[in-house]
């Protein structure tokens, strides 16, 4: 301890002083939140603009029972994005998943072709398949090193082609009763599909900021040569990342499912722009390693709600696209101002 | 030519440089006249890097001034760096000529510039590799594919950094042939180098840095390496660098025992016992094996052949997560690269390999727990910072290199390996990583450091040299700095 004293005054005058106080308290634990005055803003406005907005139905079915499907393929992507790696397959994951599985249990009256399977066997047939998928993409990506972006772009663009393949192009309508329960059913007065998306988003919080794999993916992401340095399993742990993907994609499939009651095989179309615009407006950083679930349940949030008062409010339906988009791109805009500033005062 | 005879292409004169607090340079002049070559060497953190930086005009000069004589058309500096600058996918004759490209009606004109960059090659008699991709090119080819593109742009003086870097010995003798070439056509090179044979046979003149400042500046003849090696080391700093560690560890079962470790060409045959309480040094220069053989020790680098004990345990295949579990801590040679995750917080970096030791209820990681963990790691190696949250990226960097430290500890490891574990840290932070390091040993830790830096064998109790990936020499405390410097250079 003596020791400590002496050494600890050799290096005081030399240690570079380090920002404290508030502002460091800020953004260190409230940095997913910054969308919070955000969302309370576009909160006001929708409430101006058109009086339903403010009602519970509107706020649990179409706010955030309509972006449950969103809300997990937003949690899968955070996740691998966090891990430091991009999985744009997600999308035909969604309809391919879905599709396969009314093509196993299809057939008749089914709306495309079939096999007639029960629905024990092709469910659990479907899960492999997805399995699968995530295994051969994390195994080029963490084995053969190939650029995670073009391996799963050229995965989507296969199992885009395989929905479509396999349904002959036509729209399936033998959806399971269970499944639309979920797309209808209440509990407590509560839709089930803002329940699940409260549920993903919490248990998803609590797993990347306390559970050890949790914590692993960050080093992964933040840094993996140290990561690896530090005995995680960065090879295995990477694969993880893509399975867990495609399992939820799987799940994000069943409640697209559950909510348009049929499944045509452009399910889940374009949907991954959607993801990437809510997970980096919710502060997930692209290159890993940074960003808060919380912050991306934030970022799903504030798209749903934009997309709601689009549609509440006399906006012309060809025109909501273009809004939704411009919106977006003046959040991320304005997201970076500060920045800006820091650089300009600080100049080099 | 029109520049005048009795110019020096290049003349430094009086220059200084200090960053914050610590002074880099003072006073240092050196000018090299037309057609001679002058080796600049020292120690590490004597001051080459910077003088390189002023030289080539990266930074500027407190004081002093760097003057080129500007003859027309002639660039100033053309310089050649340890890392290759090639650009894959292209040939060595487009490499040549890269940026430089002959044209016609605004767009390049590849036939004139692969002729142009053949016949440049081949003045260099080096026209068969003209056609080949940069990246299928040998090492030393590359090299001189470097040097015929930088003296293509008729500099006054060339730099050479290192440049036999990963070269072996028939290639740097190849390598010189062409040096001597560009001499006799009057170029003057300015040749940077830790390997000192090397300097004598390629320089003229020598200046020698220690501490920032010129110690030597002459010619080479009648000089052997003793002389440079003294001038480096320099006589006081010498007599200080006896080492004294505090006493001789009891003789004991060795903690770690490395047997007939291969690794590819750069490393051969090498057996090494380190014993509890002890502090064993890997030294040699870079590209000597040394780092990689504790490299291999942490399972960093996948060995050929060659068995390791710990303790009891015998490890045939040594992976990262099985030398932690053996008992193994250490720090990777570089900080930035593999020591820390920048945006997590010290607590977190601290206590990585043992995360899943701090679990509470449902296997989360319980907060408090990993607070106690990191207090007492901290504690020990004196960190610095507002607290457990703080993210690693905002502390300076001793502190940081502390906090890789503190990871190397967190598993409680009967042996640590240090790789460069004082590489960027102030005097301060130097001193108190020494003190550490010596009580980490007096409890009866087995130590493991492989450096570049010599001042941080003075701790050791033994240092094992390595030399072109064999065991070289092993010095037994108390050595001087200079037995050390001289075992480094092969002697």
């Amino acid at each position: 301890m003596a020791m400590n004293v002496e050494s600890g005054e050799g290096s005081m005058s030399i240690a570079k002083p380090v920002s404290s106080g508030l502002s460091a308290v800020y953004r260190r634990n409230l940095q997913g939140l910054a969308l919070v005055p955000a969302i309370i803003a576009l909160t006001i406005v929708g409430a101006m603009i058109n009086p339903a907005f403010l009602t519970t139905g509107n706020l649990f079915e179409n706010i955030l029972g309509f972006s449950s499907a969103l809300g997990v393929l937003v949690i899968a992507e955070s996740i691998i994005l966090i891990g430091g790696n991009i999985d744009l397959s997600l999308q035909s994951t969604v309809g391919f998943s879905v599709v396969l599985f009314c093509f196993l249990t299809g057939g008749g009256d089914s709306g495309g072709p079939g096999l007639g399977w029960t629905p024990l066997p092709a469910a659990s047939a479907t899960l492999v398949v997805a399995i699968c998928i995530g295994l051969f993409n994390g195994f080029i990506v963490s084995v053969l090193k190939l650029n995670a972006f073009i391996v799963t772009l050229a995965m989507l663009i296969l199992l885009q082609g395989l929905t479509l393949g396999i349904s002959n192009g036509q729209t399936y309508t033998n959806v399971p009763e269970a499944i639309l329960f979920l797309g209808t059913g209440q509990i407590l007065g509560i839709p089930v599909q803002a329940l699940i998306f409260i549920g993903a988003f919490l248990i998803a919080g609590l797993f990347m900021a306390y559970m050890p794999t949790g914590r692993a993916i960050y080093a992964l992401g933040g840094n993996p040569t140290a990561a690896f340095a530090a005995g995680i399993k960065t090879g295995r742990l990477t694969i993880g990342l893509f399975v867990f993907g495609s399992l939820m994609a799987v799940v994000a499939g069943v409640l697209l499912l559950s909510q348009v009651a049929s499944a045509p095989p452009n399910l889940g179309a374009n949907i991954i722009f959607t993801v990437f615009a809510a997970a980096v407006l919710g502060g997930i950083d692209l290159n890993g390693g940074r960003g808060s679930i919380v912050g991306a349940a934030l970022g799903v949030l504030m798209l749903s709600i934009i997309q709601n008062i689009l549609i509440l409010s006399s906006v012309p339906s060809f025109w909501i696209d273009a809004v939704y988009g411009a919106i977006i791109v003046a959040t991320l805009t304005v997201g970076r101002l500060p920045m800006l500033r820091r650089r300009f005062m600080r100049p080099r | 030519m029109t520049i005048n005879p009795h110019t020096p292409p290049v003349a430094v004169c009086g220059v200084s440089k200090s960053f914050g607090a610590s002074r880099a340079l003072l006073d240092v002049s050196l000018t090299i006249p037309k057609g001679r070559s002058r080796a600049l060497v020292g120690r590490n953190g004597a001051g080459k890097s910077t003088l390189i930086s002023i030289i080539t005009g990266i930074v500027m000069p407190d004081t002093g001034t760097v003057q080129f004589a500007d003859a027309r058309g002639q660039s100033r500096i053309e310089c050649v760096y340890q890392r290759s600058t090639l650009v894959p996918g292209l040939t060595a004759a487009e490499n040549v000529m890269l940026n430089n490209y002959p044209r016609r009606l605004g767009l390049v004109d590849w036939g004139r510039t692969r002729a142009a960059g053949r016949d440049i090659l081949a003045e260099w008699n080096c026209a068969h590799v003209a056609d080949q991709p940069a990246e299928k090119l040998a090492p030393v080819e590359r090299k001189i594919v470097e040097i015929c593109r930088a003296l293509s742009r008729n500099p006054g003086v060339l730099l050479l950094d290192e440049p036999t870097a990963g070269l072996d010995y028939a290639g740097a003798q190849h390598l010189f042939e062409r040096i001597r070439q560009a001499q006799e056509r009057q170029v003057s090179i300015i040749y940077v180098s830790h390997h000192l044979e090397e300097v004598f046979d390629v320089c003229d003149d020598t200046t020698v840095l220690r501490d920032g400042q010129v110690v030597l500046d002459r010619d080479l003849s009648g000089m052997n390496m003793r002389d440079l090696v003294e001038a480096m080391v320099g006589e006081a700093a010498a007599a200080d660098e006896v080492a004294t560690p505090p006493a001789v560890p009891p003789i004991a079962r060795p903690s770690l025992r490395v047997s007939s470790l291969h690794i590819g060409e750069r490393v051969k045959n090498v057996d090494l016992e380190l014993r509890p309480g002890e502090c064993l040094g890997l030294a040699g220069l870079e590209g000597a094996g040394h780092m990689q053989v504790a490299q291999a020790v942490c399972g960093l680098q996948a060995a050929d052949s060659g068995v390791f004990e710990v303790g009891d345990h015998r490890i045939e295949r040594l992976t990262v997560p099985r030398s932690i579990a053996a008992g193994i801590g250490f720090i990777p040679e570089d900080r930035h690269d593999g020591g820390y995750v920048p945006a997590m917080s010290v607590a977190e970096n601290a206590t990585m390999p043992i995360m899943r030791k701090l679990r509470g209820p449902f296997g989360a990681v319980r907060r408090l727990l990993r607070e106690q963990k990191y207090r007492e790691l901290s504690g020990e190696w004196a960190i610095k910072c507002d607290g457990p949250d703080q993210p690693v990226e905002e502390l300076s960097g001793g502190n940081q290199q502390k906090v890789v430290l503190a990871r190397a500890m967190s598993s409680n490891p009967s042996t640590i390996v240090l790789m460069n574990p004082t590489a960027g840290v102030d005097i301060a932070a130097k001193r108190s990583i020494y003190q550490t390091v010596k009580a980490s040993a007096e409890k009866g830790r087995g130590v493991l450091i492989a450096s570049a830096d010599d001042e941080d064998f003075s701790i050791c109790h033994r240092v094992i040299v390595m030399f072109r990936g064999k065991i070289h020499r092993e010095l037994v405390a108390p050595f001087t700095g200079h037995e050390l410097a001289l075992a480094i250079q092969g002697e």
